[in-house]
């Protein structure tokens, strides 16, 4: 490679690196909106869970929590090596957290907790479905993408991760 | 901060142009390609929401009366009257579509795209692929709203706002509003993909010696409105990701709950909305404001008057506009602590704005003033801004509020604003960029035949609205008749709507002119204003990759009137013309220029 073509293409992901912080601002502001949307109806609930809601499984949603942790690290782990079978690792894993997510959304629904339930299963539905679509972009991104950008998917997992922690803490303990 | 983009360290290759129909038109990556697809778009939804606007006038002049011509097409069922539910779908989608589907794409879309590379010296968008999908998205948005109109129970009725509970399943159980919701969320996505390669454009691509301070204010105005684009519009796709759960999966976030048991909350939409909704009026008007900074310096014929202060009164505007959203919800009942500091930090936001109109007033004072076509609609803006930023004042402040709220003094007021500033706006951009999107020149006379009648009957219009709304009339009524004390206000009703007609017809000039230039008009040459920005600096229309060679800009964006250009037998420099020795020095010419003529002749006043 001549070096005026390495610097082009180093220039080329400095830009999509300046890009890709642009838009998870954008949709960090998204999710902080919806977590907004959260904290004002909580705080105008007389009490929190709202009397009559059933007790949220924990322990599911912690399991699911550890799963995509794993899919952030083996990412960061392909990265940092520079091989590609931590990513397809990566890939696994957060398919798996998708269909856990799955089987937790079916779970609540079938103990009153679903969307419609009352706003515990409204507020974990709608943060957790729009998540998952999140994890879905970062999945076919991960699926239809050579080795080269394994920085920027990283870092978009590490995103999706930091909002899930987030999502979780919020919903689950707080 | 002014380290100019990455172009110089790495060769800079010239992209080879399409061939074939498809890539070079339809589903082109070329930033000038695109912004000509949004700016079609826009005009065309223009023309939608202002013949809607003139169905909404015949019913307020006229309540009841079938509409002529088009009333049995459009409303046979009911005899060609139009009915309390056409009636709020129209100012629904008139809102909707003057919004997000008409401005938003002329402006931002449209000339952001144009304009962007081409002022800042870049060959192209910084992710052009991402540019395509932009407008696509859009236009996949604009498919599902019009696809609202044909859906059982008819289009969204929800106002432009869509407030809760109008809008969920209870107060519009039909499809329409969840394709409206759908077609708001594509549109945001498609100015949030624009944002992102906007800001990231400005910050990559700039040409060398292009830094932050050298760029034209249209440019900042792009900028600073793609950073507010970036970081708001999500909140109101946030606010639609809820909407459309309480719509289809059936939670109940915008659903009231009782006293007793937890629920919704219908406010919380309001909240969600306003968030986004104020920091977008500036989303709108900003690139306006960069526009016409620009403009007023380039027909006055001197420097913009404080560019830096103009700079840093649009970045004010930016920083408080993000914190003052809560004025638009005065009457919800919301605490009066925080009332009253919403109230200060809006009334605060006049200090940067004032500025701002300072430093316009300061560029044209004692300028060589040339009243071409884009100068008379900048002249417009300036004056329409003007009233419609001073109203703005008494809706700020709770106490009026309460009084005006939802009446038509917030439409005259907003329209002032958003309609009339953002049109003229839009068309002096129309004229002055033509020359160089399609290569021709519109014509002048019919130019300003276009102006006067648009300027006028706007004013008539909008000032009319304010005053019809002091008198308490309120907006969105469906027949201002049915009450005693709105019916002595009819026949300045009528006056409003014959004015509105007038508005819409002097528009049909505008188009005449439009489609006429671009196939017959007088061919244009490079720089036919005579200004210095980068984008004159090339053919009209520029070819495929813009620059032949990448230019080095050395000076800032409004060099008029410059002594050292005298010598070379004109008022103006271009940003990347050789450095100029002080006129002092006895060089007066530049390398490039070839033969130095004589000296300027000393004198501080600019040429005529």
């Amino acid at each position: 490679m001549s070096a005026a073509a390495s610097a082009r293409q180093h220039r080329r992901e400095v830009d999509a690196t300046v890009g890709l912080v642009i838009f998870l601002g954008a949709t960090a502001m998204l999710f902080a909106a919806l977590l907004l949307a959260y904290a004002i109806l909580r705080a105008e609930a007389p009490s929190w869970p709202p009397a009559g809601t059933p007790p949220f499984p924990r322990g599911a949603a912690t399991v699911n929590t550890a799963v995509l942790l794993a899919a952030s690290l083996a990412l960061r782990h392909a990265r940092s090596t520079g091989r590609r079978a931590p990513a397809f690792g990566a890939l696994a894993l957060g398919t798996l957290f998708l269909g856990l997510q799955a089987l937790l959304w079916r779970h609540l629904v079938a103990t009153h907790l679903g969307p419609s339930a009352g706003p515990l299963g409204d507020v974990f539905f709608a943060l957790s479905a729009f998540h998952g679509l999140h994890v879905l972009g970062g999945l076919v991104a991960l699926a239809v993408t050579r080795a080269r950008p394994l920085r920027l998917l990283s870092l978009y997992w590490d995103f999706v991760l930091a909002v899930w922690l987030i999502i979780y803490l919020a919903v689950c303990w707080l | 901060m002014t380290e100019p983009g990455g172009h110089g360290d790495g060769g800079d290759e010239i992209p080879a142009a399409p061939t074939g129909f498809l890539r070079r038109y339809v589903f082109s990556t070329d930033h000038k390609v695109i912004g000509k697809q949004f700016l079609f778009l826009g005009l065309s939804f223009l023309a939608v929401g202002g013949l809607m606007a003139m169905l909404i006038r015949w019913q307020l002049a006229r309540p009841g009366v079938p509409v002529p011509i088009v009333g049995g097409l459009l409303f046979g069922s009911a005899g060609g009257v139009i009915s309390p539910a056409a009636y709020t779908a129209l100012f629904t989608m008139h809102g909707t579509i003057m919004i997000f589907f008409a401005v938003t794409p002329i402006l931002i879309g449209g000339f952001g795209n144009f304009l962007l590379p081409l002022m800042i010296g870049a060959r192209d968008m910084a992710f052009p692929r991402l540019n395509l999908a932009s407008f696509w998205t859009m236009a996949a948005a604009t498919g599902v709203l019009t696809a609202s109109f044909f859906v059982p129970l008819g289009p969204p009725q929800a106002g432009w706002t869509a407030y809760a509970t109008l809008s969920t399943a209870i107060g519009a159980p039909g499809v329409g509003q969840t394709l409206w919701v759908v077609a708001i969320y594509l549109n945001g996505a498609s100015s949030v993909m624009g944002a992102v390669n906007y800001i990231t454009t400005v910050i990559r691509l700039r040409a060398p010696g292009m830094t932050y301070f050298r760029m034209p204010l249209t440019v900042w105005g792009f900028f600073l409105t793609s950073i507010l684009n970036a970081l708001f519009v999500p909140v109101l796709a946030a606010a639609m990701v809820l909407l459309f759960f309480d719509r289809v999966f059936g939670t109940q976030f915008f659903v009231a709950g009782s006293t007793v048991g937890a629920g919704g909350d219908p406010i919380l939409y309001q909240h969600l909305f306003w968030l986004f909704g104020h920091p977008e009026v500036y989303i709108l008007i900003i690139p306006a404001w960069g526009i016409v900074s620009d403009l007023l310096s380039f027909f006055a014929r001197k420097p913009a008057f404080g560019y830096r202060t103009t700079v840093y009164s649009l970045i004010g505007v930016v920083i408080l506009s993000t914190a003052v959203y809560g004025h638009h919800m005065f009457t919800t009942g919301m605490s009066p602590l925080l009332g009253e500091s919403f109230m200060v930090l809006t009334m605060i936001i006049s200090v940067p704005t004032s500025l701002l109109y300072l430093n316009w007033l300061g560029t044209l004072w004692r300028g060589a003033t040339r009243l071409s076509t884009p100068m008379l609609f900048c002249l417009g803006l300036v004056f329409t801004f003007g009233v419609g930023g001073l109203t703005g004042l008494y809706l700020a402040d709770i106490v009026a509020d309460m009084y005006l709220h939802d009446t038509y003094f917030v439409v005259g007021h907003f329209h002032l604003i958003m309609a009339a500033a953002l049109l003229l706006a839009s068309f002096a951009a129309v004229y002055f960029w033509f020359p160089k999107m399609f290569g021709r020149f519109m014509n002048e006379s019919l130019g300003k035949l276009h102006f006067w009648p648009t300027f006028v009957s706007l004013n008539v219009v909008f000032i009319g609205q304010l005053l019809i709304g002091y008198a308490g009339m309120q907006r969105r009524l469906y027949d201002p008749s049915v009450y005693d004390f709105l019916r002595p206000l009819l026949p300045l009703n009528r006056f409003i709507s014959e004015a509105a007609y007038v508005l819409g017809a002097s528009q049909l000039i505008f188009v005449v002119n439009f489609f006429w230039s671009l196939f017959r008009g007088a061919h244009a040459p490079k720089n036919p204003w005579g200004v210095g920005t980068l984008e004159w600096t090339v053919a009209s229309p520029p070819p495929h990759h813009n620059f032949d060679r990448l230019p080095v800009v050395v000076r800032g964006p409004h060099e008029m009137g410059h002594p050292a250009a005298w010598a070379l037998g004109r008022d103006w420099l271009a940003q990347d013309e050789l450095p100029i020795h002080a006129p002092g020095d006895g060089v007066a010419a530049t390398a490039a220029q070839g033969a130095a003529q004589s000296p300027p002749d000393g004198s501080p006043e600019g040429p005529p």
